[in-house]
């Protein structure tokens, strides 16, 4: 009884403490947030159920959405206040390829988190194809040259392998794409005509939303998908599916999901704009935070994320991905600590050459239907990453010590990440070099 | 006279039953008061006891074939797994009612239930621990029965594996000096040829002789024992359990309403305090703006509310209160419009195109054109008056948190529901007794009460058929709506729990279906009520 008096007293007492870390004056204090039922919700969750918002002085709701269109036209009507969205989505309405609606983005949720599944069969053919993959860990990471010769015959057969991904802008769609042109197959074009992008394609790639995955490659609506977690292990637990590589493989450290809101909203509500960052800054580190080499908190995340009302999967299969481990078969378990990135490596900030490196996707495939000039991509991407109200949450939780200035870039910093070539394939990337970046690639618009 | 007394109470009961269509308890009635038992029994069995019996045995039936119908997500649930879902769905629901009265209590309960929950989290971390360590032993152990399992039939694939390679060595090399042989002019070209075509053959042979082992070695591995996930789900149990307990800390703490106001009232006040210790102004403004935030976050905390998830009774009280307004919508349109069809040939001909191309259009179409017109008039939901009027916290309705998505649902359920009832009151109201229509003339009633003292009366009994079919197709549109626009209700749940794709989604998908039969047949008992009490006949041709 005296531990549990001691204990009152002690929660008590930090209840009554003086709140001098002023929160901000809200413009708006109840706000509803929207996500789709996959694990790199996460900081939206957590900030919610951990109370980060909360002292920040909102009262947030976050709402599962049935699909990203859905979730964007309600960003767009007002319905929402904000949402988890797919990188692409901001810069896809901005520039007017789908819903036009001028959206901004000044948190980046996090790094990777997706994978590549084929079904059994086509797993099957690619392993004699390739026999280094016929054994139960096979090397990583695996290309698509096993799998071209399968996409040669279905196409000599007169049937191109239908494909699945979550969205036209979305990373997935763009993921998977470089797979398999890296492997020389053609994943087909977007052209002003053709907004399905299957134009001169080897393969038909279409749309299906995230949860519904595993049931078309099950009904063989699909012999594979590029999805987020926990959609591929999913496939793996069902044994309908293996993944054969994980975006980690195809770009080391990708930016994946953004938090969106118009920008008129972000005009109205500044303040509350920057609080709600405050918000998911804390979130992310809290999802990173370590301890004796293990994540610390990963654990009860899982937990609170496989509540039905958020992502809703068992909590074993939430857990494989999010503490680090992720099944690639039943006789292949690989540790994969980078798999989910909420706050390392900086990644948070919202670069301008991640946005970059998205539009020259859309350019390469065609869902920018015109050559642009190297200017407009950086002018473009200035207008969608807003690294300046990043910078204003982040210096005020330094303030408060919730952070430490090593955690965030250098307030000097220009908004760009140093040239890179963890890629696949090999090739550089460099942010301020868009249109040299183009070229590099075979196939693909060039300009 | 107390028999006659105790006649009409039993006859008030016989009328009762009969008029809510639950005609199978009138036996029992009966008997009860001692009418003729030989026969009440007789009815009881028939009617009352048979249909039981067969419905015990669907359910046997139910029970036994489910499991044996295995799907890739998990075997068919039985109705043992369905009323688990229901416990875990009704956990969910008082863990929300326990974390909201948490969240307003304050004072000394608050204290008392603090004491409780830090009591039970002991209790359950120690539990926890306890289960976590059986399953991780549970993992270890089937673990090491898989690998035992296994190990047989992967030395056996090994060295079919090492002989077909060997063999396939050996073909080679056979093939090659036949090649060199023919380059030679020592060997003839067709022995080559066949070499190669039964090389291939063998090839395929062998990989035939392996694949059997393979799906052996995968079916083992993709069945574990039970005992493990029984062992996963038991400890998952508990630790769930154990994490709503910290939460219920959070809520009885930091999280509490009571302790946020008195909080931020005395943060207030400690800044009202260093007003006048402080000595420059920058720290006087800091101080009194403190003071001032602090006692407003105190009054919005007064205000606030507990946030609760959506479950199930909830959403099944929003989609009762969507198709209700769906409904009456429909009725507001279908009544005057049937009626009209039904008193002029002329307007009937203008409609019947419209009613015969619009009635067979699939909600799902509905529903995309009202999310598409509808949305115009919401540009910012949060300020338009309607959903203002609802969401205030004086309305009664407030809970039901009343959105665009549920207009929309409405809208579609409206539209959907209304062709039922308009053919009905068309029907109803053309097909009024000529000698009725006679006696008005004769009278030289107005058109008014013409419509009222005979039209209307006497088309009633079709109206209401009509509108007894628009409420249960309404209702089955609503579910599918739901699901379409995310409008929280039966629909999103069950729509929800398919995406979730979790173990018990399957079992809750049943139990909704369950969920919405039950109220879906409820409301169709509240019709044939209302179409009871405005019929004259028996109604019996209405059952």
């Amino acid at each position: 009884m005296k531990r549990l008096t001691f204990l009152t007293t002690t929660a008590l007492a930090a209840v009554s403490l003086p709140s001098w870390a002023a929160p901000l004056d809200v413009e708006k204090d109840t706000l509803k947030f929207g996500f789709i039922k996959l694990t790199d919700c996460a900081p939206l969750v957590i900030a919610k159920e951990k109370g980060f918002f909360e002292e920040e002085g909102l009262q947030v709701e976050v709402i599962a959405q049935p699909n990203w269109k859905q979730l964007l036209d309600n960003v767009i009507t007002g319905e929402l206040d904000g949402a988890h969205m797919l990188s692409g989505q901001p810069i896809g309405a901005t520039i007017g390829f789908g819903t036009q609606a001028n959206i901004i983005t000044p948190f980046t949720m996090d790094l990777n988190g997706n994978g590549i599944t084929v079904s059994n069969s086509i797993w099957e053919k690619m392993q004699e194809n390739d026999p280094k993959l016929a054994t139960d860990k096979p090397p990583h990471p695996i290309t698509a040259d096993s799998l071209k010769p399968v996409v040669d015959e279905a196409k000599d057969g007169g049937k191109k392998l239908p494909m699945g991904m979550v969205f036209p802008v979305s990373t997935h769609n763009y993921e998977i794409r470089y797979w398999l042109a890296a492997a020389d197959i053609n994943p087909g074009m977007y052209t002003s005509t053709d907004l399905k992008g299957m134009t001169n394609g080897d393969i038909e790639l279409s749309t299906t939303p995230p949860p519904q995955m595993p049931a078309t490659l099950e009904s063989g609506k699909n012999v594979a998908y590029c999805v987020g977690e926990p959609w591929n292990q999913q496939a793996v637990a069902k044994g309908i599916g293996v993944p054969v590589v994980t975006n980690y493989d195809i770009w080391k450290n990708n930016p994946e999901k953004v938090f969106g809101v118009t920008e008129a909203w972000a005009e109205e509500n500044p303040n509350t704009t920057i609080a709600v960052v405050k918000a998911l800054i804390r979130a992310g580190k809290w999802l990173d935070e370590m301890e004796g080499g293990k994540f610390k908190n990963r654990e009860e995340a899982c937990r609170i994320l496989s509540q039905k009302n958020y992502v809703g999967a068992d909590y074993d299969i939430i857990k494989n991905s999010m503490t680090g481990t992720f099944i690639f078969q039943k006789t292949d378990v690989r540790e994969m600590p980078d798999f989910n990135v909420f706050f390392k490596y900086k990644c948070t900030y919202p670069w301008y050459s991640d946005g970059i490196w998205f539009l020259t996707q859309m350019r390469r495939w065609g869902q920018i239907t015109e050559p642009k000039s190297a200017e407009w991509y950086a002018e473009t991407a200035k207008k969608i990453y807003r690294p300046d109200i990043y910078m204003k949450a982040a210096e005020s939780l330094i303030e408060e010590g919730h952070i430490t200035s090593e955690e965030i870039p250098a307030k000097d910093t220009d908004g760009y990440k140093p040239a890179t070539s963890d890629f696949i394939d090999g090739i550089t990337y460099d942010g301020k070099k868009p249109l040299e970046y183009l070229k590099a690639h075979k196939i693909g618009n060039k300009n | 006279m107390a028999d006659s007394g105790k006649d009409k109470f039993k006859y008030t009961l016989l009328k009762g039953i009969d008029f809510s269509g639950f005609t199978v308890f009138d036996p029992v009635v009966r008997l009860i008061f001692g009418e003729d038992p030989k026969k009440q029994l007789s009815d009881i069995g028939r009617y009352m006891v048979t249909p039981v019996i067969f419905i015990i045995g669907c359910i046997i039936i139910w029970s036994v074939m489910a499991p044996r119908h295995k799907t890739k997500s998990g075997e068919v649930p039985g109705p043992d797994r369905v009323l688990a879902s229901y416990q875990n769905n009704k956990r969910f629901h008082e863990r929300e009612n326990e974390k909201q009265s948490d969240f307003n209590t304050d004072g000394a309960e608050r204290e008392a239930t603090l004491a409780e929950v830090q009591e039970q989290i002991i209790t359950y971390t120690a539990l926890a621990e306890e289960k976590a360590k059986a399953a991780a032993l549970a993992a270890v152990e089937v673990q090491d029965t898989i690998d035992a399992k296994i190990l047989p039939l992967q030395t056996k694939l090994d060295s079919i594996k090492e002989k077909s390679k060997e063999a396939q060595k050996l073909r080679r090399e056979n093939i090659s000096t036949l090649a060199e042989g023919v380059a030679a002019n020592t060997a003839e070209s067709s022995a080559l040829i066949t070499a190669i075509a039964e090389d291939k053959a063998l090839k395929e042979k062998e990989r035939e002789s392996t694949k059997d082992l393979k799906t052996q070695i995968d079916e083992i591995r993709a069945n574990p024992p039970k005992r493990l996930k029984e062992a996963q789900l038991a400890s998952n149990k508990v630790a769930d359990e154990l994490q709503h307990l910290k939460k219920r800390v959070d809520f009885l703490t930091t999280g509490n309403r009571s302790e946020k106001v008195s909080s931020s009232l005395e943060a207030a006040k400690e800044a009202t305090a260093a007003i006048p210790l402080a000595s420059t102004g920058p720290e006087v403004l800091k101080s009194a703006k403190a003071a001032v935030r602090n006692t407003e976050s105190a009054e919005r905390a007064k205000e606030q509310k507990y946030p609760r998830a959506a479950t199930v009774f909830w959403q099944a009280y929003r989609s009762i209160f969507t198709v209700i307004v769906g409904f009456l919508m429909a009725c507001a349109v279908a009544i005057p419009v049937g009626m009209m069809c039904g008193l002029n040939r002329v307007f009937m001909a203008c409609m019947t195109p419209i009613i015969s191309i619009f009635r067979p259009v699939s909600p799902v179409v509905w529903l995309l054109i009202f999310q598409i017109i509808i949305g115009a008039f919401f540009p910012n939901p949060d300020e338009h008056p309607l959903f203002k009027f609802f969401n205030a916290s004086w309305n009664p309705l407030e809970f039901l948190q009343v959105n665009p998505a549920m207009v929309f649902s409405a809208f579609t359920v409206a539209i959907c529901a209304m062709w039922p009832a308009l053919v009905n009151t068309a029907l109803g109201v053309s097909s009024v007794d000529k000698d009725h229509m006679n006696v008005a003339k004769v009278l030289r009633l107005g058109f008014w009460s013409r419509l009222f003292k005979i039209i209307i009366p006497s088309s009633l009994p079709l109206m209401f058929a009509g509108l007894r079919i628009s409420l249960g197709v309404g209702w089955m549109v609503l579910i599918a709506a739901e699901a379409l626009s995310s409008s929280d209700g039966l629909g999103k749940f069950v729509w929800d729990e398919y995406q979730n794709g979790s173990s018990l989604s399957f079992a809750n998908i049943i139990l909704a279906c369950f969920i919405v039969g039950t109220i879906g047949f409820f409301l169709d008992r509240i019709m044939i009520v209302l179409q009871k009490i405005v019929t004259f006949d028996d109604g019996s041709a209405t059952v």
